[in-house]
């Protein structure tokens, strides 16, 4: 299903980013175009079967949020390739592409259209989104006027609402008041056990040994570990 | 997801939408298509030839680089006053043994001649293969007498910007058999047949076999379910046409949204500007364009519409950066959706050109079906500069300021508010490799003349508009993967 094969990701760090053509010329004539190469991952290959959770453990700046953007086609390795089988359903930001001068009902055809979903699907699922979001009437209403949690829960409803073939997670989202956290988790779960593959990261281990298959442990950018879900939770957890 | 697109139905239709087009192409194109007029313009006069008197013959020899020649005009003066009694001029070829053979022979009432002003002279039957012959003219008088005659003009100059410039080999205009310093002051208008509108026919057949065979070729390639460019396209517009048309709305809503007047302004903005250029352009400094209302509203709608594209264009990368950093998008969906979205004010401003026109009693005719032609490249040759400047702007963040100086140069060698002719003839060559002027102009012909431009304005359109689509495609799909890196 997913497919990553030898992937590096190499970020180029000038001292101070130029931005402007004045400045390039400058620091091209005083030769101060130095560069330090930063290898944010190095040869990291795993697979993903299909309907297989497989987990993502790694310290800060281990590079999990990058082999994800990766994955999902946002970042071009360096080096190596993905293959990716299926569609693709990024949970990494909530509420991208939100239009603040729109109103409830425009951004959720606006972020559907985003995510990748086809006119008739939303057309379908619309009145499940409101219900979920348990927006009701101000869904009529520009957003800039919705408290942060209410966006949240709106973005939360329309991110998942899809039966996504490929479903990647950064985290488990909990967001809204208490009821809500509840229901949103349930859904999450509901979601990840639901016969889809899953790419999971996640800093809470108990999540990672309940849902996951199989682990990778990902240290400084390279695979330190990868195998069945307890052995890997154990080793990382020393 | 499943592209459900039809794709043989598809093809067929686009055939038959082809062939519909075709046929009305060569409706609309008319004579435009087949052949083109030519005209000669006259030598400065400088003497005139005195009074053509009844013993007088003017005689004048010339040539006239046409396949038919329709009209001429000679430059005629009454000396102020009225004169009475009829003028004949007689056009001969004259054939290598000096042998002449009369064409045609015109009489015109001297009466009703102007000072100073053009006699055109018609010629009731077109003179085919006119380039090959030797003209001549000669001009007589049988009333003429002192006190009571006209007189041709006369010269060898010819006006060259502010200058007058010796013209290199001119005939001399013969007078009762003397030869006199200069030729006769002649302005001919003749037609040249084009072989575009000749093998109109061929060509058109030729495309739609060629396209019916890439059709074909893409039906059988789906069936056997392999990829090619041509089917990613459409896969890649099926699925994509959602959210393009999702951005437009959300582009096009929020401009207008917290403003009184709202979309009116897509209306009102072009025909404010072009009411300042008109009360500037017309009292201030006088121009002589005729229907300069619509004329200028043409260049204003076409150039505002290039203007707000690639404004919109520039920052459609950097502006997007929150979600092109979080959702995987093709990343040529944002200058696309950007250029999209004024594409509406453009359809939108077109509604006040065409208020201009009803106004000012400009003849509506069948040509401006020919507009969309110009508006399409137009829209592709933005959608080529947005992703230039879009991939520029990512890079470099110096690039919207010099942009904005850019399109002011640009602004001032387009000729939007003065006419082409006071553009002198050694910069002609930078104006042809303006895409504006070219666009405009055929705009132009259009909807004041009301006729098909010549096909090789059709041609230049084309190639502005695929090259500049085809160059910033490839510069964009260069530096796509290094957008995230720098925003």
């Amino acid at each position: 299903m997913i497919e990553v094969k030898d992937v590096s990701m190499c970020f180029r760090m000038s001292r101070d980013r130029v931005q402007s053509l004045k400045e390039y010329l400058v620091m091209l004539v005083k030769g101060k175009l130095k560069y330090k190469d930063f290898w944010a991952l190095k040869n990291v290959s795993f697979s993903v079967r299909p309907g297989e959770v497989l987990g993502i453990v790694g310290r800060n700046g281990a590079g999990k949020s990058t082999i994800l953007k990766i994955i999902s086609g946002i970042l071009k390795p360096t080096e190596g390739s993905v293959s990716v089988r299926g569609n693709i359903v990024p949970m990494l930001e909530l509420g991208s592409g939100f239009d603040y001068d729109l109103t409830g009902r425009e951004n959720i055809y606006l972020n559907g259209a985003i995510l990748g979903y086809s006119k008739k699907f939303l057309d379908e699922r619309y009145e499940e989104i409101v219900q979920f979001s348990e927006l009701g009437e101000f869904i009529e209403m520009p957003i800039r006027n919705y408290s942060s949690g209410m966006m949240m829960r709106l973005a939360f409803s329309v991110a998942t609402v899809v039966n996504p073939e490929i479903l990647i997670v950064d985290e488990i989202l909990a967001v809204g008041d208490e009821a809500f956290q509840r229901k949103s988790r349930r859904r999450m779960l509901e979601l990840m056990s639901g016969g889809t593959t899953v790419l999971f990261v996640s800093h809470d281990l108990d999540q990672i040994r309940q849902m996951c298959d199989r682990v990778v442990w990902l240290d400084h950018g390279q695979v330190k570990m990868i195998g069945k879900t307890k052995e890997v939770c154990d080793a990382y957890q020393i | 997801m499943k592209i459900k697109w039809n794709l043989q139905k598809g093809c067929l239709a686009f055939l038959a939408a082809y062939a519909a087009l075709a046929s009305l192409f060569y409706w609309i194109g008319g004579e435009q298509l087949r052949t083109r007029v030519d005209v000669e313009e006259s030598i400065s006069p400088s003497a005139s030839a005195g009074e053509i008197l009844s013993d007088t013959i003017l005689e004048q020899t010339f040539s006239a680089q046409y396949d038919r020649l329709t009209d001429f005009s000679v430059l005629v003066g009454t000396f102020g006053r009225v004169n009475s009694g009829t003028l004949s001029a007689d056009l001969y070829v004259q054939d290598p043994q000096g042998e002449k053979e009369l064409v045609e022979h015109f009489s015109v009432d001297m009466s009703q001649l102007q000072d100073g002003g053009w006699l055109n002279l018609r010629l009731a039957r077109p003179l085919e293969d006119a380039a090959g012959k030797t003209l001549v003219l000669a001009f007589s008088s049988q009333d003429g007498s002192l006190g009571n005659a006209v007189t041709l003009y006369y010269g060898n100059s010819i006006a060259a910007g502010r200058v007058e410039v010796q013209s290199a080999d001119w005939i001399p205009l013969y007078k009762d058999g003397q030869p006199l310093e200069g030729t006769l002051c002649l302005k001919t208008t003749g037609e040249t047949n084009l072989w575009f509108g000749h093998y109109y026919w061929y060509i058109f057949a030729g495309a739609g076999v060629l396209l019916a065979a890439y059709c074909w070729r893409l039906c059988s390639l789906q069936k056997k379910g392999k990829n090619c460019l041509g089917l990613k396209l459409l896969a890649a517009f099926s699925r994509y046409r959602f959210l393009i048309r999702q951005l437009v709305g959300r582009d096009f809503k929020t401009k207008y949204k917290r403003s009184v007047l709202g979309v009116l302004w897509s209306f009102l903005n072009p025909l404010l500007t072009m009411l300042v250029q008109y009360v500037v352009f017309s009292t201030i400094f006088k121009s002589d364009i005729p229907n300069f209302p619509v004329y200028l509203l043409t260049g204003i709608v076409l150039f505002n519409f290039f203007n707000e594209a690639c404004g919109m264009g520039i920052t459609s990368i950097l502006g997007n950066a929150s979600l092109i950093t979080k959702v995987y998008v093709p990343k040529y969906i944002y200058p696309v959706t950007r250029v999209f979205s004024s594409s509406i004010n453009l359809l939108l401003s077109l509604l006040p050109l065409l208020l201009v026109v009803l106004y000012t009693h400009t003849p509506i005719r069948p040509a401006i079906l020919l507009l969309p032609f110009s508006l399409v490249c137009l829209l592709c040759f933005c959608i080529g500069m947005a992703l230039i400047l879009a991939s520029l702007m990512v890079f470099f963040r110096d690039t919207q300021f010099l942009w904005n100086v850019l399109s002011m140069i640009w602004l001032y060698i387009t000729p939007i508010f003065y006419p082409e002719t006071i553009i002198p003839a050694r910069f002609m060559v930078i104006y042809k490799m303006n895409p504006m002027y070219h666009f405009i102009r055929f705009a132009r012909t259009v909807v004041i003349n009301g006729v098909s431009p010549e096909p090789k304005a059709y041609l230049i359109c084309l190639i502005f508009a695929v090259g500049s689509l085809v160059i910033g495609g490839l510069i964009f799909r260069k530096a796509q993967d290094k957008f995230v890196l720098y925003i």
